[in-house]
């Protein structure tokens, strides 16, 4: 393209600018003149170029530019090249989706995309990955496939095609019909042009996480493009860098057989691992330059990668980690970094770690890197080669190492410290005196986890008590102590310091004053927990109930109110006429269920999101686990778990303000920790969950529920008042799921509603059990048959429990199984529309009406067409013509029950484009259904 | 996958930006600063050229006074993404003799191009020198 004049003037100038105020001046005087340049008649092709470069120019520096868009469409749809290509860049960096000329631009692209001019066609299809909207995907998809596989589509074409279904897959995965097409793509991965293949195995490694099965066939082809890659140097010179045979193709390929099982066959297998060997041996060229060995690192780590997920024999493995021991001392910063980053991943599947332990005091010394990232994944890398032999030596060395870590690091660091020394501890002693050093030391970085989880470990296990109670005491009368030391501490006496009370210096007097020495230094929180410990002192212990008495009842006047409630209670608690209350009320605490540590979910929800699934998740060392479970502290024998089931309840509520039934305290201890996690991460699921929900409302198909580590999918069919609702759980993580659980019922009626009148009945069918392991990629399905007795108000809940790499997790999800799910669509007469309405608003048994906000409804053309396809999709049929206003609804239905009847409803739903407000009324036979109907329509367009 | 790619001064003005992820006006303002403070305070000499950022990682690497900054995700390949960032400079190289900042500001719409040419959606779509620079020598010719 020539370069513009007139662009090139205006850069100038404003790069000669010397004050900020003077640039925007500059620009404004800029701005001014081409919107009068537009306004003017005439403007040739060339102009209206420069002009919107210049517009793409300023906000490029950051000015908000808010026209030029039509003149960016007209560019689009110049017959010349270099003004197409600056409309397309124009769009692509100034237009937003929700633009009103987005339909021009999706015109534009329907007719680019099939452009004889293969250099448009590559124009648009570029576009189409900066713009995907939903429409494209679903009108477009099919074409742009036939582009990639078409015979005379150019090289160029093909590439950009493949990446742009990738788009479309990654935004719209239930849009793009992948079923339809991912097997006609798969060849294409043998393709002999590096660019195509390269492409293609970017899609191809996206479709094989979503439809492992029909991609299987990508593995044979993959494996022999590699071998005559890295064997059989097939490639063009082109394609060489730095003597490196296209290192990125190598790399995607090595990467996407990660994502499917290691190949069966013995033959297979064997090719395989030659290559592996090959791209290690090939590794050991010393490199001439930096590009070359980061190229042949890059492949490398890969080949590692795909070494330990095929599991290719211990001997490859062992060489493996002997080059890693290497890497982790080189000079070069970025290959200590890789180096530990794929020991970590290595430690984690290995048999035997003696071949990583040789290490340890490298690794060690590397949490004293001077980068960073370095010391990170040190951090990481020890984590995940602990095992029950080194376990002292790595956490003395992480909690002297406390200290002088990064503030950033503090955090992540004490958790698994945490996580290493309750599940690798072989003495009660040393477990309480890590932890108390940690939470000393640590305390001010880490969330309550840390130490209700200590408070947990030490309910559950009554060998600890004992001991726990002596170092708690001790800690209380050291001069400083640290307030999470001081929660911990306070909390043990309070239930288990009798068991110290005979002996010296520690009668229930001297727990007591220790206590309340402490008291004034600490925060409210901390006092709160104090405060249970006195009243449970005050059970405990009849000589000292005065002096509790005396220390509660000064509190009833805190200023705090969160204090003052819970010394109001407990004293009221302590000076009521009954033998029996207080004991009662105040009982020593049961051990906690056992449940997934908050510590590992906490670390867990810390990992990063991506967009492909991670081909391997850190974690600690499962065989050293299974080793080791007799003798963790936390796991409490099943005597222990039996007795504390009667009040399991109780403690599941409250963990500490126990004796407060009254009492708000819920933060004491033992909290789930869910609620304290609410990530960023976690919202977005929170906010995806509504998503895929609201959609399941109207469409009786698609996902439910997509998390990192499992996905649930539901099919749906209704003969009202029957329905079978098919559930989908896929594993997504890289290791197996088990214990799988998969239930639903029905939500139990609300309260004061005692006419017990019959609802939803939800039960599994007939007598197929779910599978109780998944492997990875795996699917589990289960078919549930739901009979609709009478109308209900709430969605029955699906429960999904499993555990994933030894912690257990769980689920529960609202299942789209709501009143209007057993609605069948009814025709009548255009003329009887209205005389039924009229009849119905008379008889007034249930009408329910609102007004939404639908702000969309002005912007996106499709609304209209859109919203039609909601109501008919909630089983509602259409009748057209029978309202005067032509964006009007109307809409009729007829609800089956199998014991109250059927339940006629009719449905009006008014758009107001212009005010952004949608009205929607519905009359019906039962109230019930007419309040649910209205209620869906809420939720899918909140959602929309 | 490549969620943003940002081009950046010393000074921390942003010469090249492309997002592949769903990102609003405000989260890219404030993303650009978080990179360049991120990024401009890291030693060049003994420090990776990895830094871990929110929940993915930052691959970056300095040529002259501009930090070429590939933000990918924690599963990616990162040696792979680092001499893409150095293929990518080899090309505008090629046009450029070496490339400097001016350049960069007075062909912005021919870097997005070439930008184009070799990233697409997120991953890199074509690593021939070769290639990209005839493809780019033909699209220019074009009227």
């Amino acid at each position: 393209m020539a370069p513009m004049k007139g662009l090139t003037v205006f850069i100038a100038d404003v790069r000669k600018c010397r004050s900020p105020e003077e640039e925007e001046r500059r620009v404004n005087k800029e701005l001014a003149n081409i919107r009068l340049k537009f306004k003017e008649p005439g403007l040739n092709g060339y102009n209206r170029k420069k002009y919107v470069c210049k517009l793409i120019y300023m906000s490029l520096l950051g000015y908000d530019v808010q026209f030029g868009h039509r003149e960016a469409v007209e560019l689009i749809n110049s017959a010349k090249y270099s003004e197409k290509q600056i409309g397309y860049l124009a769009v692509s960096l100034l237009l937003t989706e929700d633009s009103g000329f987005m339909r021009a631009v999706v015109a534009a692209l329907r007719r680019d995309v099939y452009d004889a001019n293969e250099c448009n066609a590559c124009l648009a299809l570029s576009a189409i990955t900066n713009v995907a909207t939903r429409e494209i995907a679903e009108t477009l998809t099919e074409d742009i496939v036939a582009q990639l596989v078409s015979s005379s589509a150019s090289m160029f074409v093909k590439k950009k095609a493949a990446l742009c279904l990738l788009r479309l897959l990654r935004r719209f995965p239930e849009a793009v019909n992948a079923q339809q097409w991912a097997a006609r793509v798969v060849p294409y991965i043998g393709h002999r042009d590096i660019g195509v293949t390269l492409s293609v195995a970017s899609l191809v490694t996206a479709l094989a996480q979503q439809h492992p099965d029909e991609m299987r066939k990508a593995v044979g082809l993959a494996i022999r493009r590699l071998k005559s890659l890295v064997a059989d140097g097939e490639h063009t010179a082109d394609y060489v860098y730095y003597r490196v045979p296209a290192p990125w193709l190598q790399v995607k390929l090595l990467r996407l057989l990660q994502y499917f099982p290691p190949p069966e066959s013995p033959e297979v297998r064997a090719m395989l691992a030659g290559i592996l060997r090959r791209i290690i041996d090939q590794s050991q060229d010393a490199a001439r330059e930096l590009q070359q060995m980061n190229a042949q690192y890059a492949v490398l780590f890969e080949a590692i990668g795909l070494g330990i997920h095929l599991d290719a024999g211990q001997g490859l493995l062992q060489d493996s980690a002997a080059l890693l021991g290497r890497f982790i001392t080189s000079r070069e910063t970025n290959v200590r970094y890789l180096g530990l980053e794929a020991m970590a991943r290595l430690a984690t599947y290995i048999d035997d770690v003696g071949a990583i332990k040789q290490y340890q005091g490298v690794i060690i010394q590397s949490l004293r890197d001077r980068d960073t990232s370095v010391r990170r994944r040190a951090l990481d890398l020890l984590y995940s080669m602990c095992d029950v032999d080194s376990a002292r030596a790595i956490v003395d060395e992480l909690l002297r190492h406390m200290a002088i870590a990064d503030l950033a690091l503090r955090e992540e660091m004490a958790l698994k410290v945490a996580i290493l020394t309750e599940k690798f501890a072989t003495e009660y002693a040393w477990y309480v005196d890590v932890m108390m050093r940690l939470v000393s030391l640590a305390g001010d970085h880490m969330g309550d986890e840390v130490w209700h989880r200590i408070v947990q470990v030490i309910l559950g296990n009554e060998e600890l008590q004992l001991y726990a109670c002596r170092i708690a005491l001790q800690s209380l009368r050291a001069p400083v102590c640290h307030e999470s030391a001081f929660k911990v501490s306070v909390y043990v006496l309070g239930e288990f310091g009798h068991l110290i009370a005979n002996a010296p210096d520690c009668a229930p007097i001297d727990q007591l004053k220790a206590v309340q020495a402490k008291m004034p230094a600490a925060s409210p929180a901390a006092r709160g927990v104090a405060l249970t410990a006195v009243a449970k002192f005050a059970n405990l212990f009849p000589e000292i109930k005065t002096l509790c008495l005396r220390l509660l009842d000064r509190f009833r006047s805190a200023l705090d109110v969160e204090l003052q409630q819970r010394a109001c209670e407990y004293y009221a608690l302590a000076t009521v006429e009954s033998e029996d209350l207080l004991p009662a009320v105040l009982e020593e605490m049961p051990p906690f269920p056992e449940r997934q540590s908050a510590l590992v979910s906490r670390l867990l929800a810390k990992g990063g999101d991506t967009e492909d699934q991670r081909t391997w998740v850190l974690g600690t060392r499962d065989t050293a686990r299974a080793q080791q479970q007799q003798q963790q502290p936390s796991r409490p024998g099943p005597e222990a778990g039996q007795d504390g089931t009667t009040a399991a309840a109780a403690a599941d509520g409250d963990g500490g303000g126990d004796a407060a039934q009254g009492s708000s305290a819920s933060d004491d201890a033992g909290e789930d920790g869910q609620q304290h996690q609410q990530s960023p991460e976690a919202l977005a699921l929170v906010a995806r969950g509504r998503k895929h929900y609201a959609r399941l409302l109207w469409e009786s198909d698609g996902i439910l529920y997509d998390g990192d580590e499992v996905q649930v999918g539901i099919v749906a069919q209704y003969k009202p008042p029957a329905g079978r609702v098919g559930v989908f759980v896929g594993n997504k993580a890289a290791a197996p799921i088990c214990d799988l659980v998969i239930e639903a019922r029905a939500a139990a009626s609300p309260p004061g509603d005692s006419s017990d009148a019959p609802g939803l009945e939800i039960r599994l069918s007939e007598a197929q059990a779910p599978p109780d392991s998944l492997l990875p990629l795996a699917q589990a399905r289960v078919f549930f048959d739901a009979m609709c007795s009478g109308m209900f108000e709430a969605p029955p809940t699906l429960r999904i429990a499993y555990t994933l790499a030894g912690a257990p997790s769980e689920l529960e999800l609202r299942l789209p199984v709501t009143a209007t799910h057993f609605v069948d669509p009814v025709t009548i007469a255009v003329s009887d529309f209205f005389a039924r309405w009229e009849q119905l608003g008379a008889a007034g048994i249930g009408e329910a009406r609102e007004v939404f906000r639908t702000p969309f409804l002005a912007t996106d053309g499709g609304a209209g067409p859109w919203l039609r396809s909601v109501v008919g999709g909630m089983g509602f049929a259409l009748i057209q013509g029978a309202d005067p206003a032509p964006d009007n609804i109307v809409a009729v239905g007829i609800a089956s029950t199998a014991q109250a009847g059927r339940f006629g409803c009719l449905m009006r739903v008014e758009p107001k484009a212009s005010h952004g407000l949608t009205r929607v009324t519905v009359r019906a036979t039962n109230a019930v259904l007419a309040a649910a109907v209205v209620a869906n329509l809420s939720t899918i367009l909140a959602e929309r | 996958m490549i969620r943003f790619i940002l081009v950046q001064n010393r000074q921390g003005k942003t010469r090249l930006e492309k997002w592949y992820g769903g990102y609003t006006e405000q989260e890219r303002q404030k993303l650009k600063a978080e990179v360049h403070r991120t990024v401009a305070s890291r030693d060049q000499k003994h420090q990776s050229n990895f830094v871990e950022f929110h929940n993915n990682r930052i691959v970056y690497r300095r040529y002259a006074g501009l930090f070429f900054c590939f933000c990918i995700d924690t599963n990616d390949n990162e040696l792979s993404c680092l001499e893409a960032i150095h293929l990518f400079v080899e090309v505008l190289d090629a046009y450029h003799g070496n490339v400097c900042e001016l350049d960069l500001v007075f062909n912005f719409y021919w870097v997005y191009a070439v930008l184009d040419e070799m990233f697409l959606a997120g991953e890199i779509q074509e690593t021939s020198r070769s290639v990209i620079l005839a493809r780019m020598d033909q699209l220019g010719n074009l009227e």
